[in-house]
């Protein structure tokens, strides 16, 4: 955990140390992003205290008429007071007493809107008071005039202490209108204020947003340049490429033409001497037999003429060299007709087409079944995986490692010789002869595959050519084959071919 | 062969050339034998007025010559209007398909593969040579 964490920040490192194309998008845009954050925050800010500030301002307008309100009750409640002095009619001391009922109310609500500070709450309790004092004058007066005292009562309100109560409880109240005013005003010109901030910080911000769009767009407008410009480079590089592949290609088929054509030629033009040496050794044989007779005759006759050294030399030197010269020809030629048959292989036309090879492959093995039962062996064959390729040469093909299992097998146990295969994944084929026979020793697994060379005991007839002819042959198929072996136990064959034969216009695999 | 028939062999191999010319007489055939080892030479002894006065020809056709195709002589042979009727026997050592079946197209008489084995070589050259005494040459004109 520590460690991916440490290799997290080693790369964030890196990758912040590298002056690259992508360091200095991410780097714009994050700058973007800390820029619209800012003016986001800003404005949240801003909307908050707004909305604190209009209620605060509603607020101080509730208190502020509240106050009005109970002014004016209290001055219903004196008119009320005034009138029923006048005229003594009860209805004035009804309505008297409803002002003064909701004045508690009113009171109780001023209170509640404007003590939510200090200077509020003196405020409050200043209003309280007063207007208190004004009800109990009021109340002093009533009882004096009810008592029957109307000249004391009337006297009392000439006094004016019930007005100048009145004229202090309407200043305190104006106080408090002119303080919670200039407070307003104040408030405003903060929110004002912070308005203001609050634009240039936005106007800020999305000026730097644009300017960054602006330098992320010439970066990534710089690095989609490039990117063609490298795509475009890259194009040429791949079509120079395909040209040389192309160009290759012709030439390892003219080589390979070549080869063969080299091939065809030399096996004919070395025919051609061969049957001179042929043709002399036969005359020459001929003279050496006409000699010999020659040679009796004399010796019967007159055998004092007789050279020893002559007559060893007719009777044994010249046959010997006769016979070792015919049999060099004879194996020069049968060699000289392994080339010839391999080139002509090589210059067959291949026709691909859909192979039942279990059905070939047990055709092949009955026509081996005559040697199978004279070496008291069996031959087993699976059911193998269709193969689309070229008739002839598979059939060739399978037919030798056949025969080649068949040839070789130990005569010290029961043979047993088994053909399978499979599909490989990829579009392959596969197919294995397994036998139980001799075995082929490490060192040669790679020479038994070249021309003329043979391993193990030379007991067996056979130019050292069928392995050969078979990997020229699965090669040609577009094919591989190997072998797996060990000596006195057994050998595998492995043929490995694509699964369908695709030729190109040349005739050869692609 | 009981007329003169000449017999024109090309062939660049001495060897080869003598080794025919033996086992031809050895098959007791005697007419006379010209022998050419390049294609010029033998085209020159073709078309030269002595060889067109000379009576009945056959020639003994080796395909790989120095200078040309034995396959050029041929052609030219069988186009001329007077060599034609001569019968050609092509003896080379190539037993090439497509090569016998030019040889054929362009109107050889007989195709016969040099075997390299000297016995059935000189077999075939006899019988060649007994083949050449009971066959018939049409008459230049």
């Amino acid at each position: 955990m520590r460690t991916a964490l440490a290799d997290l920040i080693d790369r964030i490192d890196r990758f912040a140390r590298q002056r690259t194309l992508g360091r200095s998008i991410v780097l714009a845009l994050a700058i973007a992003m800390a820029a619209l954050l800012v003016a986001n925050l800003s404005t949240f800010i801003l909307v908050q205290r707004t909305a604190q500030f209009n209620e605060r301002v509603d607020a101080q307008w509730q208190a502020r008429r509240s106050g009005r309100l109970l002014l004016l009750n209290l001055k219903d409640a004196e008119t009320s007071h005034r009138g029923y002095l006048l005229t003594g009619r009860p209805d004035f001391l009804l309505e008297y007493r409803g002002a003064l009922t909701a004045h508690e109310a009113m009171l109780e609500n001023f209170r509640r809107q404007i003590a939510v500070d200090n200077p509020g709450a003196a405020e409050a309790e200043e209003v309280t008071r007063l207007s208190r004092e004004k009800i109990a004058e009021m109340n002093q007066v009533l009882e004096l005039f009810r008592a029957g005292r109307a000249p004391d009562a009337i006297a009392q309100v000439r006094g004016g202490q019930g007005q100048a109560l009145m004229r202090e409880l309407d200043e305190a109240l104006t106080d408090v209108d002119r303080r919670m005013g200039s407070e307003i005003a104040q408030a405003t010109a903060q929110s004002e204020g912070s308005a203001a901030f609050t634009s240039v910080v936005n106007a800020i911000a999305g000026l730097l947003i644009l300017i960054l769009a602006g330098i992320v767009f010439l970066l990534v407008r710089r690095y989609l340049e490039d990117l063609r410009a490298s795509q475009a480079a890259l194009d040429r590089v791949n079509a120079g490429l395909e040209e040389t592949v192309r160009a290759r290609t012709a030439a390892l088929t003219r080589a390979n033409e070549e080869v063969q054509r080299f091939a065809y030629i030399v096996s004919h033009d070395l025919r051609s001497p061969l049957v001179n040496v042929m043709g002399y050794t036969a005359e020459l044989e001929q003279a050496g037999k006409a000699i010999d007779l020659q040679m009796t005759k004399v010796e019967t006759v007159a055998p004092d003429l007789i050279e020893s050294d002559a007559l060893t030399a007719t009777r044994e030197d010249i046959p010997e060299a006769v016979g070792f010269i015919r049999a060099s020809t004879e194996k020069m030629d049968r060699l000289i007709n392994a080339i010839l048959k391999l080139s002509r292989e090589g210059r067959r036309t291949l026709t691909p087409e859909t192979l039942d090879m279990t059905v070939m492959v047990r055709r092949i093995a009955d026509s081996v079944a005559h040697q199978l039962g004279q070496a008291d062996a069996e031959i087993v064959v699976a059911d193998l995986p269709e193969l689309e390729s070229d008739r002839l040469s598979v059939e060739q093909v399978v037919g030798n490692l056949i025969d080649n299992a068949v040839k070789y097998l130990d005569p010290k146990r029961p043979g047993h010789i088994e053909v399978r295969g499979r599909d490989v994944p990829g579009g392959w084929v596969e197919y294995e002869i397994v036998d139980n026979g001799r075995g082929i020793s490490d060192r040669d697994h790679e020479r038994i595959f070249e021309l003329f060379r043979r391993a193990g005991r030379q007991d067996r007839p056979g130019e050292g050519l069928g392995l050969a002819f078979v990997r020229n042959s699965v090669r040609r198929l577009g094919g591989e084959v190997a072998v797996e072996s060990v000596l006195g136990e057994g050998s595998t064959f492995r043929l490995k071919f694509p699964k369908r034969l695709i030729l190109d216009e040349a005739g050869d695999p692609l | 062969m009981s007329n003169p028939v000449k017999i024109v062999m090309v062939e660049d191999d001495h060897g080869h050339a003598k080794l025919i010319e033996k086992n031809i007489r050895r098959a007791n055939i005697s007419n006379e034998i010209a022998h050419f080892d390049t294609g010029q030479g033998a085209l020159d002894h073709l078309f030269s007025a002595e060889s067109l006065a000379n009576g009945p020809l056959l020639i003994l056709l080796d395909l790989n010559l120095p200078d040309m195709q034995g396959t050029d002589i041929l052609a030219e042979v069988k186009r001329d209007e007077r060599l034609k009727r001569a019968p050609v026997v092509v003896l080379t050592t190539t037993d090439d398909k497509a090569e016998i079946q030019r040889c054929y197209d362009l109107g050889c008489n007989v195709y016969i593969t040099k075997p390299v084995d000297y016995e059935s070589f000189a077999a075939a050259i006899r019988q060649l040579g007994l083949f050449l005494s009971v066959m018939q040459a049409p008459v230049i004109e």
